[in-house]
């Protein structure tokens, strides 16, 4: 299945802004994570379509996934 | 009323189409809590001073150090050792004697906070840890108030507006803090004293922070509810992302 992912911030270096990637029906997003070298801790907030999404959260086809990581600084 | 003085002070302000006489009145008029007076309360404290915001609130806890001065402009070399909201308090004093300047020399916390934000009108979050956001968006619906709330770390930030006790012009209600983060982050954060950050990157966040509560007192243009603002300074891209109530949110910390 076919899924469009959007990375922000830190998760952007070295990887992309925006792919639409292939993955095997029941992906979840921390695997999108694992595949992508992403520290699962590190992540702040997971968007599927604009709306709020846990880690275990089983993907569907055409989904946009968007990961951001903490930006806890002020 | 605006005396002569204000009026000549205002004069860029007064002829600003959709702000004019009556959006410089709303400015004196409103009160605007300032949660932190470090890297991104800032710019947002002496834009809003100088803007002619009537009473602002500064809460923070901390004293200035000389770590700080990289990118808290508000602070001086001379102000090392004092506590933030008084270093703050004197520059809003030099930039614009108009400004009443109230001082919160604490830790927001549960006991505390929701007394604090009913006395203002709009929250403005500059705060530098994620359990003081979540208390301070959790208040901010509960007492019907908006709140500007940005975040930074190294060369990026976010920005967006909160007003989830409204509804959008279908009806749909706004966003709360919990639709964009439902519940605490199981792992500490990083910080700015662990991973650094460049000392401008405040400045551009905290500045759209202000015109962000500069906007929403005056209600010119579209704030930014149900839109979070990422800034990558980095490669220098900014970003608009569209968020959405989320029925299955906790609000006010209830899962």
């Amino acid at each position: 299945m076919l899924i469009t992912v959007k990375l922000f911030a830190t998760f952007r270096e070295n990887r992309f802004k925006e792919a639409r990637r292939e993955y095997p029906p029941g992906t979840t997003v921390a695997d999108v994570a694992t595949e992508l070298e992403i520290d699962h801790g590190l992540i702040g907030m997971i968007f599927i379509h604009g709306r709020a999404a846990e880690l275990d959260r089983v993907l569907d086809e055409g989904d946009v996934l968007a990961l951001f990581p903490l930006l806890g600084g002020g | 009323m605006l005396s002569n003085v204000e009026l000549q002070r205002y004069s860029r302000h007064i002829l600003l189409r959709d702000v004019g006489g009556p959006g410089q009145h709303k400015l004196k008029a409103a009160r605007v809590l300032c949660v932190g007076a470090g890297g991104l309360g800032s710019p947002v404290i002496e834009y809003l001073a100088a803007a002619g915001v009537g009473t602002l609130g500064l809460v923070d806890d901390d004293r200035v150090s000389l770590s700080n001065l990289q990118r808290q402009v508000i602070h001086t070399t001379a102000n090392v050792g004092k506590l933030k909201v008084e270093s703050a308090g004197e520059r809003i004093a030099a930039i614009n004697p108009h400004v009443n300047v109230e001082l919160h020399p604490f830790r927001l916390d549960a006991g505390n906070i929701e007394d604090l934000v009913r006395a203002y009108d709009i929250v403005v979050d500059g705060t530098d840890n994620f359990p003081t956001r979540f208390i301070m968006a959790d208040t901010a619906y509960a007492c019907r108030k908006p709140l500007v709330t940005a975040g930074v770390l190294e060369f990026y930030g976010s920005l967006t507006t909160l007003m989830p006790y409204e509804a959008d012009a279908n009806g749909q209600p706004n966003p709360s803090w919990r639709c964009l983060m439902p519940k605490e982050p199981d792992t500490a954060a990083l910080t700015c004293s662990e991973v650094g950050i460049l000392g401008s990157v405040v400045g551009v966040l905290g500045t759209l922070a202000a015109c962000e509560v500069l906007k929403v007192i005056t209600g010119v243009g579209q704030p930014l509810i149900g839109r979070l603002l990422m800034v990558d300074i980095r490669d220098m891209g900014f970003d608009i992302v569209e968020y959405y109530r989320n029925p299955a949110s906790p609000v006010f910390g209830q899962a």
